[in-house]
């Protein structure tokens, strides 16, 4: 009985490769197109982070130029009302009180409102 | 009584009393946000010293600043309601516009530049106060007098010519003499 052998010539080469075409650049383009974008994104953010630190600097020294002109609005009248306060005082109970073992300026807490506004 | 003014359900209870007589009156400046917001490098420029001397005052008064500083105070308000008078006397379009541009723009200055260049040259040329901002780096042009922005939009924050922008030397030099006086 033959044996089943080989044919004349030996087998064709066994195709384990497969032929597909490469695609696009070659990989390390890619790299350096996205370090470039890296960089030019980068770029620009450090440039609008100082920006915005410049921006910072003159919003807080234009509200300290101003900040003393406040205060002194606003501490006249707190002086105002105070010695008002302590007018109403005087002509109410005949002397002059301070519950404060102090002579700081104390902002008062409460407010000394008419009997009969609220009903 | 903190910073809030008492407030009930029919009406707003505030003490009208005026100050004692023995203490001289000052008419309070009255201006709102916006205004003294495009008017504040001015009054820096100007007031700088009765400003410091006020806070100064304030500082070392061991917590009686309010009724012993009054005086200074009284210059303060004084030295501020000045400016704002030359400025609405000489350059009264200018800062309009830019404090109405502010008002639009919720008050970012870097969304105003265009107006705001207007009206630094007006108070420059005419009332001679400049604006500096303190703690700029050296070596940079100040953000006011940048010609170009990254934050900004173009449209709203140049509505100026780029020919009124100063130049890139004109802004530098004027940079170095800001930065001048911090180092001494």
């Amino acid at each position: 009985m033959p044996q089943d052998m080989p044919p004349a010539g030996g087998y064709e080469p066994v195709q384990y490769k497969r032929n597909l075409p490469v695609r696009g650049f070659r990989p390390g383009w890619y790299v350096v197109g996205v370090a470039g974008i890296m960089t030019y994104g980068f770029y620009w953010y450090a440039k609008g982070i100082r920006e915005q630190h410049e921006i910072a600097r003159e919003k807080v020294w234009s509200r300290i130029y101003i900040m003393p002109l406040l205060q002194a609005e606003e501490d006249r009248d707190q002086v105002r009302r105070y010695l008002a306060d302590r007018a109403r005082e005087k002509e109410l109970l005949g002397k002059e009180t301070s519950p404060y073992n102090s002579d700081r300026f104390v902002r008062p807490w409460f407010a000394a409102t008419p009997k009969d506004h609220t009903k | 009584m903190t910073a809030r003014q008492p407030r009930f359900n029919q009406e707003v209870l505030i003490d009208t009393t005026p100050l004692p007589d023995d203490i001289p009156k000052v008419k309070e400046v009255g201006a709102s946000s916006a205004p003294l917001m495009s008017a504040s490098f001015f009054i820096g420029a100007r007031c700088k010293s009765y400003n410091d001397d006020y806070m100064m005052c304030k500082h070392e008064a061991n917590g009686r600043g309010e009724l012993d500083c009054m005086r200074e105070g009284r210059k303060v308000t004084r030295c501020a309601a000045s400016v704002l008078e030359d400025i609405n006397k000489h350059c009264i379009e200018q800062f309009r516009g830019h404090w109405k541009c502010l008002e639009r723009n919720n008050q970012q200055m870097w969304n105003c530049r265009g107006p705001e260049i207007q009206l630094n040259k007006c108070v420059f040329d005419n009332i001679g106060l400049e604006k500096v901002i303190p703690g700029t780096p050296k070596d940079t042009i100040p953000i006011h007098l940048r010609d170009k922005q990254v934050f900004a939009n173009p449209w709203r924050a140049y509505p100026v010519k780029r020919g009124q922008m100063p130049t890139l030397e004109e802004a530098r030099t004027r940079a170095q003499e800001q930065a001048q006086p911090q180092q001494s």
